[in-house]
C-alpha cells in the first residue's frame, strides 16, 4: 500500500500504518463474524469444538482472506478502468 | 500558518478521510460477497465458481453504489429546487 502513494513523510508513514492497522483490525472482526455464522450452528449443547467445526473454521479463514484478495484486486482493476475513463474524456473534453 | 498551508492541510485530512471511507467500503465488500458467494468448507481452495461469484459481486456492488449515488443527487436536486421555491414564497 505503502508504495503506491508517492511522497511519504514519516507523519504520512505513520497516518498510513495507522490506518491500515485499523482496517486489519475490522477485517479480523469481520471475518470472525462472518466463520462463526458460516462453521456454528447455534446449537450449544456442548462448550468443546466438534472436529467439523475446527475445520470448517481452518477453511473458513483460509477462503475468506483468499476472497478479500480477489476483491482487492478487481476493486483496483476497476479503479484503474475508471481513472482511465475519466482521463480519455478529459483529453477529449475542449480545455477551458 | 498560512492560509496555503491551512488549505492544504484541509485537502490533506479530506483525503486521508476518503481513503478511509474507501477502505471500510473494501472490508464491508469483502464480508459482504464472501457471506454470499462461499458455502463450500470442504476444502480450503477458493473454486470458480466462487472465484466467479465473488468477482460478480464487487463489480455488481460498486455499480449498485453508483446508482444509488445518481439517484440521491438527483433526489437532492429536486429537494433544494422545493426549499427554494417555498422560501420564495
Amino acid at each position: 500500500m505503502a508504495a503506491t502513494i508517492p511522497q511519504m513523510d514519516a507523519a504520512k508513514m505513520q497516518l498510513v500504518q495507522d490506518l491500515e492497522i485499523e482496517m486489519m483490525s475490522d477485517m479480523y472482526n469481520r471475518m470472525t463474524a462472518a466463520c462463526h455464522k458460516k462453521c456454528i450452528p447455534p446449537k450449544y449443547k456442548d462448550a468443546e469444538l466438534v472436529k467439523g467445526e475446527s475445520v470448517c473454521l481452518d477453511r473458513c479463514v483460509a477462503k475468506y482472506l483468499d476472497i478479500h484478495e480477489r476483491v482487492g484486486r478487481k476493486l483496483t482493476q476497476m479503479s484503474l478502468q475508471d481513472d482511465e475513463a475519466v482521463k480519455k474524456l478529459q483529453g477529449e473534453m475542449p480545455r477551458m | 500558518m498560512t492560509s496555503e498551508a491551512i488549505d492544504a492541510a484541509k485537502i490533506e485530512a479530506e483525503q486521508i478521510k476518503s481513503f478511509r471511507d474507501f477502505l471500510f467500503s473494501y472490508n464491508k465488500l469483502s464480508e459482504l460477497c464472501f457471506v454470499d458467494c462461499v458455502w463450500d468448507f470442504t476444502s480450503r481452495t477458493i473454486k470458480d465458481q466462487e472465484n466467479s461469484c465473488a468477482v460478480n459481486c464487487a463489480e455488481k456492488f460498486l455499480k449498485a453504489n453508483q446508482r444509488i449515488s445518481q439517484c440521491f443527487q438527483e433526489f437532492q436536486v429536486l429537494s433544494n429546487e422545493n426549499a427554494l421555491a417555498m422560501a420564495k414564497k
